[in-house]
C-alpha cells in the first residue's frame, strides 16, 4: 500500500513537473494554444464531474455556466473597467448563484428529466446571449476584452498578455483547484455525494440532506465553470454565443466520461486526450472514436 | 389581426404535426424499452434525405416517396435497435444517455460527409400549389403535413389498440417482467417499436423537408423541442405527446407572430421548465410513487 502511494505521488510530481516545463520544450505556438485549451477544458470537466460523477446527476448546462462566467467577467471589465482579479470571482459567484436558482426546483428531478431540464436551461441562456443585443452585442460577440491585469510583486511585475504567461496562470489556477477538489472529495461532503449517487433513498434514511448536497455540488461545479469562463475570456479576449452551445456541453461530458467519471484523474486524462486527438476545432469526428471506446 | 391570428394557428398546427410525428416514436421507445433516445431526431433528418432521394432524384410521386422513405427508415430503426439498444437495455441510465448521444453525433457527422453540410432544397409537386380562402393562404404541402399526420395517428391508434403485437406493446409498457412471463418476446416488441418510431420520424422529415430546407443539422435543431413535447405529455404517454405537440407548436408560432420570433425558443423552454417544476410527470401524466 505504501509503495503504491509513493508511486502515485511520483507520477503526480512528474506530471506537474512536465506541465511546468512544457512551454520551454520548443513546441510550436499552436501546440501551446492547444495546451491552454486543454487546461481550461480540464477545469470544465472537473466542474461537471462534481455534479455528474460524484452526485450522479448528469447536467447539460455546463456550457451555459461557462458562458455566464465568460460574459459576466467580460462585461464587468469592458463596461465598468473592473480589475480582472475582481471580475473573475464575481463571474464565478454569478454562475454559482444562477445554478442555485435553477437547481433548487430542478434537482428534484431524476435521470433523463434532469438532463433535459438542464439542456433546456442551456438553450435559454444561449438564446439570451444571442438576442439581448444591447448588452451582449448578439451574434457579433464581445471584442476587445482586456487581458488579466498585471500583478506587481515588488521585485517582479507579472503580466498576462502572452500565451506562455496565460498558460502558467491557468496552470496555477488548475493546481489550486485540484488541491481544493481533492480535499473536498475526500471530506464529509465528498462522502455524502458518493452515497447519494449510489443510493439516494438509503442516504436519505441515514439522515443526510440529499437536496442540500446536490445543490451544493451543482453550484460548486457551476462556479468552477464560471471561473473557467472568466479565464477563457481573459485568454481568448473574445466571447460569442457560438462557444456556449449544447454541443460544447456534450464535449465536456465526453471528456469526463472518456477519462472515467467520479474520479479526479479522469477529467484530466479525458480533456488532454480528446485535445491531442481532436486538435482545436475539428472537435467531433475524432471524439467518435473515443466515445465508442467509452461505451 | 384575425387573419394574422388564423395564419399563425395554421403554422402552429403544421409545426405541431411535425413535433407529433417525431415525439410519438421517442415517447414509445421510452415507454416500452425504457431508453431515452437522443438520436431520434437524426432519424427525422435521415428520413428527409431519403425522401429527397426518392422524390427529387428518382422523380417518384411525393406520396410514393413518403411511403418508401418510411419503409427504408423502419429498416434503419430496426438496425439501430439490434446494434445499439439491445446491448444498452440493461445498462445504467447514464450509459444509455451517452450511447445514444454518441449515435446522434455519429449520424450528423456521417450525413455531413455523405450529403455535404449545405442545406438542400426539396421541391415537390405540392410545394408550389396554393390554397387560399378568406385572405388566408397556405401551400398544399402544409395542408398535407397536417392531414398525413392525422392519418398516421389513426393508423397507429388502430395498430396499438387492435392488433396482437399492439397488445404486446401495451403489456410491455405496463410491466415488462409480467409481459415476459406471459410469453411475450421482448426483443420482437422492441424491434417493432423502433421500426414504427423511425418510420414516423422519417414521415415527419419527408413532410416538412419541402417547407423548410433539408440539412444535416435539422435534427439537432429539433431534438430539444421534441424532448419538451415528450416531457409535457408525460414520458411514455402517447396521447399526451400528441396534445403536447400541438400545444407547443401553437405556443411557438403565436409567440413568433405576436411577441418576438427571437424569443420563441425561450418561451418553449420556459414552458418546459415550469412544467417540470410544477408537475414533473407531465401535463397528462399520473405521478408515480417510487417503491423501494
Amino acid at each position: 500500500m505504501k509503495k503504491y502511494v509513493s508511486a502515485k505521488n511520483m507520477v503526480v510530481a512528474l506530471a506537474v513537473a512536465f506541465a511546468m516545463i512544457f512551454p520551454h520544450l520548443g513546441f510550436k505556438a499552436y501546440y501551446l494554444h492547444i495546451a491552454v485549451l486543454s487546461l481550461l477544458n480540464i477545469l470544465l470537466a472537473l466542474g461537471l464531474n462534481l455534479i455528474a460523477g460524484y452526485a450522479g446527476q448528469l447536467s447539460l448546462a455546463q456550457a451555459a455556466f461557462f458562458g455566464i462566467g465568460a460574459y459576466v467577467s467580460a462585461l464587468l471589465m469592458l463596461n465598468f473597467q473592473l480589475s480582472f482579479w475582481l471580475a473573475a470571482p464575481v463571474a464565478a459567484l454569478c454562475s454559482g448563484l444562477v445554478a442555485i436558482t435553477i437547481g433548487v426546483p430542478t434537482l428534484r428531478l431524476k435521470g433523463p428529466y434532469f438532463v433535459i431540464a438542464t439542456m433546456g436551461f442551456g438553450e435559454i441562456v444561449r438564446q439570451i446571449f444571442l438576442n439581448w443585443q444591447t448588452v451582449t452585442r448578439g451574434p457579433n460577440g464581445l471584442t476587445g476584452i482586456p487581458a488579466p491585469n498585471p500583478i506587481s510583486l515588488g521585485f517582479v511585475r507579472l503580466t498576462f498578455e502572452s500565451r506562455v504567461e496565460n498558460y502558467y496562470l491557468i496552470l496555477v489556477v488548475l493546481l489550486l483547484v485540484l488541491v481544493l477538489y481533492y480535499n473536498l472529495v475526500h471530506s464529509r461532503v465528498g462522502r455524502a455525494l458518493r452515497a447519494i449517487r449510489n443510493d439516494y433513498i438509503a442516504t436519505q434514511v441515514l439522515g443526510i440532506h440529499v437536496a442540500f448536497y446536490r445543490i451544493l455540488a451543482f453550484a460548486g461545479g457551476a462556479a468552477l465553470s464560471g471561473l473557467t469562463g472568466a479565464f477563457y475570456a481573459g485568454y481568448i479576449r473574445f466571447v460569442s454565443p457560438d462557444t456556449f452551445t449544447t454541443g460544447e456541453s456534450i464535449n465536456i461530458l465526453i471528456m469526463m466520461v472518456i477519462g472515467g467519471m467520479g474520479t479526479i484523474i479522469g477529467p484530466i486524462i479525458g480533456a488532454v486526450f480528446s485535445h491531442l486527438s481532436a486538435g482545436d476545432d475539428a472537435r467531433f469526428p475524432p471524439n467518435i472514436v473515443w466515445l465508442s471506446m467509452a461505451c | 389581426m384575425v387573419q394574422e391570428f388564423v395564419q399563425q394557428v395554421v403554422n402552429g398546427l403544421v409545426l405541431g404535426s411535425t413535433y407529433t410525428l417525431i415525439a410519438l416514436g421517442l415517447t414509445m421507445i421510452y415507454g416500452i424499452l425504457g431508453i431515452v433516445n437522443w438520436a431520434h431526431s437524426e432519424l427525422y433528418m435521415l428520413g428527409a434525405f431519403v425522401g429527397v432521394f426518392f422524390v427529387v432524384h428518382m422523380q417518384l410521386p411525393f406520396l410514393v416517396g413518403l411511403i418508401l422513405a418510411m419503409i427504408v427508415m423502419a429498416g434503419f430503426g430496426m438496425a439501430m435497435d439490434l446494434l445499439v439498444f439491445r446491448p444498452l437495455r440493461s445498462a445504467p441510465e447514464i450509459n444509455m444517455i451517452i450511447g445514444t448521444l454518441g449515435i446522434s453525433i455519429f449520424l450528423v457527422q456521417a450525413a455531413v460527409i455523405v450529403f455535404s453540410p449545405n442545406p438542400v432544397r426539396f421541391p415537390t409537386e405540392f410545394s408550389e400549389a396554393y390554397l387560399s380562402f378568406m385572405g388566408i393562404s397556405l401551400t398544399l404541402q402544409r395542408l398535407m403535413v397536417f392531414c398525413v399526420t392525422l392519418v398516421l395517428i389513426g393508423f397507429l391508434n388502430y395498430f396499438i389498440k387492435h392488433t396482437l403485437i399492439g397488445k404486446a406493446m401495451r403489456a410491455c409498457e405496463q410491466n415488462k417482467d409480467a409481459a415476459r412471463l406471459m410469453g411475450i418476446d421482448i426483443n420482437h416488441v422492441s424491434l417493432v417499436t423502433c421500426a414504427i418510431g423511425a418510420a414516423l420520424a422519417a414521415a415527419a422529415g419527408t413532410l416538412v423537408g419541402p417547407i423548410f430546407l433539408v440539412s444535416p443539422q435539422m435534427g439537432l435543431a429539433t431534438i430539444s423541442k421534441v424532448f419538451a413535447v415528450v416531457i409535457l405529455g408525460g414520458m411514455g404517454n402517447v396521447p399526451g405527446a400528441i396534445w403536447a405537440a400541438f400545444i407547443l407548436g401553437l405556443a411557438e408560432s403565436l409567440t413568433a407572430g405576436f411577441f418576438s420570433s427571437y424569443y420563441k425558443d425561450v418561451v418553449t423552454f420556459c414552458i418546459l421548465i415550469t412544467v417540470l417544476i410544477i408537475k414533473p410527470a407531465g401535463l397528462f401524466g399520473r405521478s408515480q410513487i417510487e417503491k423501494v
